[in-house]
């Protein structure tokens, strides 16, 4: 069943077309990595695909219904939507598990007790909870990742958008990465993900969106993109990324 | 009369020095959080008289505000009671300082934060008491400090206008017994203890409210 | 308008007057501004002294001045000097009331530009043989000031502003001779607000001759 279909996106940042015309979908349950060369417009579709940036024009269908239109509560859409920051933004202000807490309390209304019971519960699903009374800044780039998306699942959203997961940690913590999406992908949550990691790439199991100057030239799974693909920007793409392969 | 004696007659003006000292701190603190957040709202005929205000209330002495609040509205009908005058000259001042200090602190909130919120689907006044405010009075600790110690140190100005605070009950008694050596030093012990005071109990706050880790980046 | 002619006869009726007001304001305020600097320049050496005592009490005259109102220093030495027999005109009390006062400041500034400036010049003059005087006059200072040109600068500013209250001690500056003008044509508001403008004005080429400055010894990154 599809939960987000996305017809001929585009966005113009001062006349230069960044996305030009973008076609995809993403069902319920599955897992979609987003590739391309840097400056190709992963991060501004992520952005568009909640109206974080306004798109130019084009359709995007959310669970049935037209969220681009004027009359849309954008708020109560993108409660709906998970989004895992690159450098994971959590609010230093606030501990980890006040960080998760935070939309419950202001966005459901729920009550300290409620909301602590179940931002406990999903700091534990990312093997967070003995470091729930710690302020980001005392978090390393991992355990601050993994707050981050305890605070989008703790939303209940359908889809959860991942924008470079890897980039900015370590390359060991890096690895850890694909189990974590893995675990996720394996608890039925739906996952759209850009990143430039050929690795994490290879090691989930959805298919790739190979992004370039703004729109989908291929989709498939990434062993097929890897093997001699018929589009070239896509071979220079994979060569440039893993030449040894 | 002992310099003991001086010191608690004079301490009779204390709670008029720390009325004047707080009216305008308050006065201070709700303006420039006003004018710092109304210049979040980026309209330019607003950000010009932002300006002009910051700009004419840190330019001009404080008596001569003082001076033409208290002595010159009334001749256009408008009587304004000292303590009121204290608040729109000093209080003002303030309000002119911190909104620059506040002004900064709010910069110096990391925009990815405020990305992040919104995507999350949190309203713009929710971003702003949530996040922006909560961090923005922590990064402005130090100036807030600063700010108010100048209040304390200017609040004497409201004798001028005949608020009975340290400094008038000082100016009486040196009248009155012509020593002013003891008088306007024991003066200068009181305001210095209630400085000290007023840091402590400041610093104490920022204390409860300290984020492990958290500074400006 | 012609309340406003009157007005304006008014004030130059009485030009002498304010002009030399002025003036005192001017000297007042240049005066303390240089002695202001000075001091601070000594101030901020005895907080960099190896001798404990020393910083330890330079750290409570800091503290004492910038928590203590200036105006009760000048009238302690106003009204209370005479008493030992000692008269000083209100000119020379506001000089070492403000005196006092501004070093504490500026020694504040200095010290924070200190902490901003790169420890291991000082220690490479060390290992070079140069001794701490020399270290404070040839590295320190130097750097220090040019990166405490804002905040030096600023309190130029609030020099001139603040100088107004030195009226309290009966010298007869530029905000006296104004309050006796309003006092002869009970044009309380209008004469606040022309007083007001000006020491604007003054603040204002303070602020443009400090961001001149600020340019001109720019240390380069």
């Amino acid at each position: 069943m599809t939960l987000l279909q996305v017809r001929g996106l585009t966005k113009k940042h001062d006349d230069v077309g960044v996305l030009n015309g973008v076609d995809f979908s993403l069902c319920k349950g599955e897992i979609k990595i987003v590739m391309g060369p840097s400056g190709c417009g992963k991060t501004t579709l992520l952005r568009c695909l909640n109206r974080l940036q306004e798109p130019s024009s084009g359709e995007i269908i959310f669970d049935g219904e037209e969220i681009t239109a004027a009359a849309v509560d954008i708020q109560q859409v993108r409660q709906r939507i998970g989004f895992v920051f690159q450098n994971f933004a959590l609010y230093r202000h606030l501990s980890a598990l006040d960080n998760v807490k935070l939309g419950l309390r202001k966005l459901r209304g729920l009550s300290d007790a409620e909301a602590t019971q179940r931002a406990i519960y999903e700091l534990s699903r990312v093997e967070m909870q003995d470091h729930q009374d710690k302020y980001p800044a005392h978090l390393s780039g991992g355990q601050q990742q993994r707050v981050a998306i305890a605070r989008a699942l703790v939303m209940d959203p359908a889809v959860l958008f991942f924008d470079e997961p890897t980039s900015a940690l370590d390359p060991l913590m890096a690895r850890e990465v694909a189990n974590l999406l893995n675990r996720l992908h394996d608890e039925k949550v739906t996952i759209l993900c850009v990143t430039h990691d050929v690795t994490l790439a290879k090691n989930l199991p959805g298919d790739v969106l190979f992004l370039n100057h703004g729109r989908v030239e291929a989709e498939a799974p990434i062993s097929e993109l890897m093997k001699n693909h018929a589009n070239e920007n896509v071979r220079a793409f994979f060569e440039q990324k893993a030449p040894s392969e | 009369m002992t310099f003991l004696e001086i010191v608690s007659i004079l301490a009779r003006g204390a709670g008029f020095t720390i009325l004047v000292t707080l009216a305008c701190i308050l006065t201070g603190f709700f303006s420039g959080l006003l004018a710092a957040l109304l210049f979040r709202l980026d309209i330019r005929p607003l950000n010009w008289l932002l300006h002009a205000f910051t700009y004419t209330f840190r330019g001009i002495p404080l008596l001569v505000i003082l001076f033409l609040v208290f002595f010159g509205l009334p001749s256009i009908g408008l009587p304004i009671p000292p303590l009121v005058a204290m608040m729109l000259s000093l209080g003002l001042i303030c309000g002119a300082y911190l909104s620059e200090v506040f002004r900064g602190a709010l910069e110096a909130v990391d925009p990815n934060e405020l990305m992040a919120a919104q995507s999350m689907g949190m309203r713009r006044i929710q971003i702003l008491t949530a996040i922006e405010i909560p961090q923005m009075l922590r990064f402005s600790a130090p100036g807030m400090l600063n700010e108010f110690t100048t209040v304390l140190k200017y609040s004497p100005f409201a004798y001028t206008v005949g608020v009975p605070e340290i400094l008038k009950e000082a100016t009486s008694l040196a009248l009155t017994t012509l020593r002013g050596m003891e008088i306007y030093l024991a003066v200068g012990v009181l305001y210095f203890l209630i400085y000290k005071i007023m840091m402590e109990m400041f610093l104490w706050v920022e204390r409860r409210y300290a984020i492990p880790g958290f500074k400006q980046i | 308008m012609s309340e406003a002619f009157a007005f304006l006869n008014d004030i130059v009726d009485y030009g002498p007057q304010i002009l030399s007001g002025l003036i005192n304001t001017l000297i007042l305020a240049g005066t303390i501004s240089v002695t202001g600097l000075l001091a601070g320049i000594l101030i901020f050496r005895l907080t960099l002294s190896d001798n404990e005592i020393i910083r330890k009490s330079t750290a409570r005259y800091i503290s004492f001045f910038i928590g203590t109102p200036l105006i009760v220093l000048l009238f302690l030495m106003y009204y209370g000097l005479p008493q030992w027999g000692i008269n000083f005109s209100p000119f020379t009390i506001a000089v070492i009331g403000f005196t006092l006062n501004i070093a504490a400041y500026n020694s504040r500034y200095l010290s924070a530009a200190y902490n901003g400036i790169d420890q291991h010049q000082l220690m490479a003059a060390s290992a070079q043989g140069f001794s701490s005087r020399q270290i404070f006059t040839l590295i320190i200072l130097p750097q220090t000031l040019r990166r405490a040109i804002p905040g030096l600068t600023n309190q130029v500013a609030l020099n001139i502003k603040d100088s107004s209250i030195a009226f309290l001690i009966q010298y007869v500056d530029f905000f006296a001779q104004m309050q006796e003008q309003a006092s002869l044509n009970f044009q309380y508001l209008k004469v606040y607000a022309v007083t007001g403008a000006v020491y604007l004005l003054l603040v204002s080429l303070v602020i443009f001759a400090s961001k001149r400055l600020e340019t001109r010894y720019a240390i380069p990154h």
